[in-house]
């Protein structure tokens, strides 16, 4: 196995907070906590090559750091790159999590680094990679090194891990299932009576918060703006033409009503699995509410009414789609030079 | 008076003669059940199958699954509202066969979000061991129904085939002195020596109006939940016939055989016979289509749970899809702001298996969460020796071999509690 | 804008300017209705969503 291991000045033996300007070196070989890990990986592993940088310096140039250092791995053709571990040292943290995270994503092999649940760089990066939970006592370097080995000779072995309690690492947010002894039924009971006396339990899920969407400003005048309809209620032309699913779709799609005054039942189908869908098929308008706006817009009340409209299908969408085509839209509808939107949700 | 279950262990079901007990075997007069199931005009053959646990069978789409069960004389109606008059559930003695399953089949895929197999019933390997359905010794009923027949007719068809084959079976009981009975702890008035025991109660959604009840659709006590409030009911009642699930699968994670068998109704019996807790009782809710109802029914129900089931901690589960998280999660809000602790069961919403995407709530007093799994859990399932359908078609769609998403295994991700599959967060 | 029937989670997600719809089935629309009333119904949401459009900081 062949590792290279990166380090901060300070666990490198170069020096201390002095030394943080300076910039990345690398060293034949294991150093301080690489030692270590060769040892409990047993005869095959070697570290070839120790990347040392200070802790300004590479919070400081962390882009042109993280690329000089990745060149390096690559050049080695690293199996496995450990950082760390950084315990609650912020600086080494967010530099240890950025150089993983690109690493991880540029070469593809396996990364391994460790932290403090208070090190910014385990907010930062544990959704992207493997940080092993070291706690903030350094004296613990050995247990923590086990358990980063532990992990990582999972990772490359490709063995599935454990749970975040059951190996060590901070949760990365993802979601397996796994066949457990009770019924929901009997976990749901266990649950309440554990908060009922008090004692501790463990949720299966935790929520997300999500932070408010910044609100533009007010739209000053009404009757020269340029509005955009958009649903997610699944309204397609008849015969789905860019076949949008049903359910968790991943695509979406706009259509023309230039020359509609409102739409037609006949014209259109749903594809959408979560509602009745009988009463929009009836009259499309009772989701895109196009014949009240052609109304408006005949008033003046309204600029006008861009002539299509976008539809995609809102149902069991992960947020990673639904993310990526809210801005797809956002972005078609800046193009257009759109002022407002109007978007229906069933 | 009170629900006497009177238990008979099923062990083999083959066809026979006549319909009768004999040990743990259950005979099935074909000819005979036959008959009687067509009384109805809406269909115009039966045919029967039997799968034993093991098999390697394969049976699909499945409408339901319901517990062979019967009630005695002097008791509640089978099936009130449905079979019998609408009068109150779990009264008297009902003949259970335990271990056999009346399934119901459906003529064609329903095409909706369970995809081109609708739900399937797996009698062997991984998938059968993740579903109690695949312990059970099942009567197979595969339903052809009048030409022309709208949906919700052929689907009425079904449900009623089902109940009544499962009370005629039921009543194979009769006049067998039963191994063992179960009768639960009075829960109401409570005992005085139950003093001080925390009195937890169960909220259950019945329904999503994210649909239209079909016309003709009967879920509780022969209503279609057409303006229907929180109600509170009795476990028994759940456990005796009231509350049955929707024609939809696309709602699903709901079968007869779990209300008959509810996982928390029976687990809250449980401890509140080991004097763990006093059972305070159940309500029964839906979901609802709009805020407006929304926001009337989380009400009724939180208010019910506290005035008049007097909880002091109540378990919430939903039915359907994402949208009943709102329901669910809001009636545990208001619950938990009037200081009563909840626990609630969701099913994970993550296509993209991730947290992010589990949850339609976030209420930081809603902390207390159980997880059904289903999204990252499928089997590569075999070819298999019998399938059971109702067209070559979808014979041949089932035969295998294939993938096999556990959320199309019927039993595996169930919301009624009955679920062993748990999302796990790494 | 969104005018939605499911307000909670859009709440959720942190979405402003929301205005209420009138169920999961017709947002903008009750079949309930004569086509003239329903049409005014419409009208009514479509105005209230115009009226939250304008508005520089609270939703409507």
């Amino acid at each position: 196995m062949r590792i290279v291991h990166y380090l901060n000045q300070f666990f490198a033996g170069v020096g201390g907070e002095e030394s943080a300007g300076m910039p990345l070196d690398s060293l034949k070989g294991a150093v301080g906590p690489g030692r270590l890990f060769e040892q409990l990986l047993g005869d095959d592993a070697k570290v070839l090559l120790t990347l040392v940088c200070g802790d300004n310096y590479a919070v400081e140039n962390q882009e042109e750091m993280v690329a000089a250092a990745v060149q390096r791995i690559r050049e080695v053709k690293a199996d496995l790159v450990i950082a760390g571990p950084c315990f609650q040292a912020g600086r080494y943290g967010m530099a240890a999590g950025a150089l993983c995270a690109a690493v991880q994503s540029q070469l593809s092999i396996p990364v391994v680094t460790a932290m403090s649940e208070e090190n910014p760089g385990t907010d930062l990066y544990r959704e992207m990679i493997y940080i092993v939970d070291s706690g903030t006592n350094a004296a613990k370097m050995r247990d923590v090194a086990v358990m980063m080995m532990n992990l990582a000779q999972k990772l490359v072995d490709k063995i599935p891990l454990g749970l975040p309690k059951e190996d060590g690492y901070f949760r990365r947010g993802f979601i397996r299932d796994r066949f457990v002894e009770q019924t929901a039924g009997q976990r749901l009971v266990d649950m309440v009576m554990a908060k009922v006396k008090g004692e501790p339990f463990e949720s299966e899920m935790v929520p997300t918060t999500f932070s408010p969407v910044r609100m533009p400003p007010g739209v000053k005048d009404l009757s020269q703006a340029k509005f955009l309809l958009i649903t997610d209620g699944g309204l397609v032309p008849k015969g789905n033409p860019d076949k949008i699913q049903g359910s968790a779709a991943t695509r979406w799609g706009s259509y023309n009503i230039e020359a509609c005054d409102n739409l037609k039942g006949e014209d259109y189908e749903i594809s959408h699995g979560g509602y009745d869908p009988q009463f929009v098929r009836q009259d499309p308008d009772r989701l895109v509410p196009l014949d009240v706006m052609r109304e408006l817009e005949r008033a003046g009340a309204i600029g006008e009414v861009y002539e299509e409209f976008l539809s995609t299908s809102g149902l069991a969408n992960p947020l990673s789609n639904t993310r990526r085509m809210g801005r797809e839209m956002a972005e078609k509808a800046k193009q257009l030079g759109i002022d407002a939107v109007i978007l229906t949700s069933t | 008076m009170q629900l006497t279950l009177e238990i008979h262990p099923i062990e083999n079901i083959q066809f026979g003669d006549s319909t009768r007990l004999q040990g743990t075997t259950l005979f099935v007069d074909a000819d005979d059940l036959r008959r009687l199931l067509l009384e109805d005009t809406s269909l115009i053959g039966v045919e029967f199958d039997i799968a034993q646990p093991g098999e390697s069978c394969r049976a699909g789409p499945v409408f339901d699954i319901i517990e062979p069960r019967a009630k005695g004389p002097d008791s509640s109606p089978d099936f009130p509202g449905i079979l019998g008059p609408p009068h109150t559930a779990g009264f008297g003695t009902t003949h259970v066969l335990e271990g056999a399953a009346v399934t119901m089949l459906r003529e064609k895929s329903p095409g909706d979000s369970r995809g081109a197999t609708g739900y399937v019933l797996e009698m062997s390997g991984a998938p059968a061991a993740g579903s109690r359905y695949g312990s059970l010794h099942h009567l197979i009923i595969i339903p052809h129904t009048k030409p022309e027949l709208p949906d919700h007719a052929q689907q009425k068809a079904y449900r009623l085939a089902g109940l009544r084959a499962a009370v005629y079976l039921g009543r194979a009981a009769f006049n067998h002195s039963p191994p063992s009975s179960v009768t639960f702890d009075a829960i109401d008035p409570p005992a005085k020596d139950r003093d001080g025991l925390p009195r937890v109660a169960y909220v259950g959604q019945i329904f999503s109006r994210q649909r239209k009840p079909e016309l003709d659709e009967q879920i509780l006590y022969g209503i279609g939940t057409d303006g229907m409030l929180p109600v509170p009911l009795h476990p028994d009642e759940w456990l005796d016939g009231a509350v049955l699930p929707s024609y939809h699968t696309s709602l699903g994670g709901a079968e007869t055989y779990f209300y008959q068998n509810h996982p928390v109704i029976t687990e809250l019996y449980r401890r509140h016979q080991g004097r763990e807790l006093n059972f305070a009782g159940t309500v029964a809710t839906i979901a609802s289509a709009n805020n407006f109802d929304r926001e009337r029914n989380c009400r009724f129900a939180s208010n019910l749970v506290r005035s008049v089931l007097k909880a002091d901690a109540a378990i919430l589960t939903k039915f359907g899809g994402g949208v009943p998280h709102t329901d669910l999660s809001e009636t545990a809000r208001l619950l938990e702001t009037v200081g009563i602790k909840t626990a609630v069961q969701v099913t994970d919403l993550a296509r993209d298996h991730k947290v992010e995407s589990a949850l339609l709530f976030n209420f930081s007093e809603v902390d207390a969460i159980v997880c059904v799994g289903g999204n990252s859990t499928s089997w590569r399932v075999a070819r298999a020796e019998r399938v059971i359908a109702a067209s070559p078609e979808l014979k041949e769609v089932l035969t295998g071999p294939l993938e096999m998403e556990s959320l199309n295994v019927i039993g595996v991700a169930n919301q009624q509690g009955a679920s062993r599959l748990r999302a796990m967060v790494y | 804008m969104q005018i939605t029937s499911a307000l909670p989670i859009a709440k959720m997600v942190g979405a402003n300017r929301l205005v209420l719809g009138n169920g999961i089935v017709h947002v903008v629309g009750d079949a309930n209705l004569s086509v003239e009333q329903e049409k005014e119904v419409r009208r009514q949401l479509v105005q209230k969503a115009l009226k939250a459009l304008q508005a520089d900081n609270t939703a409507a």
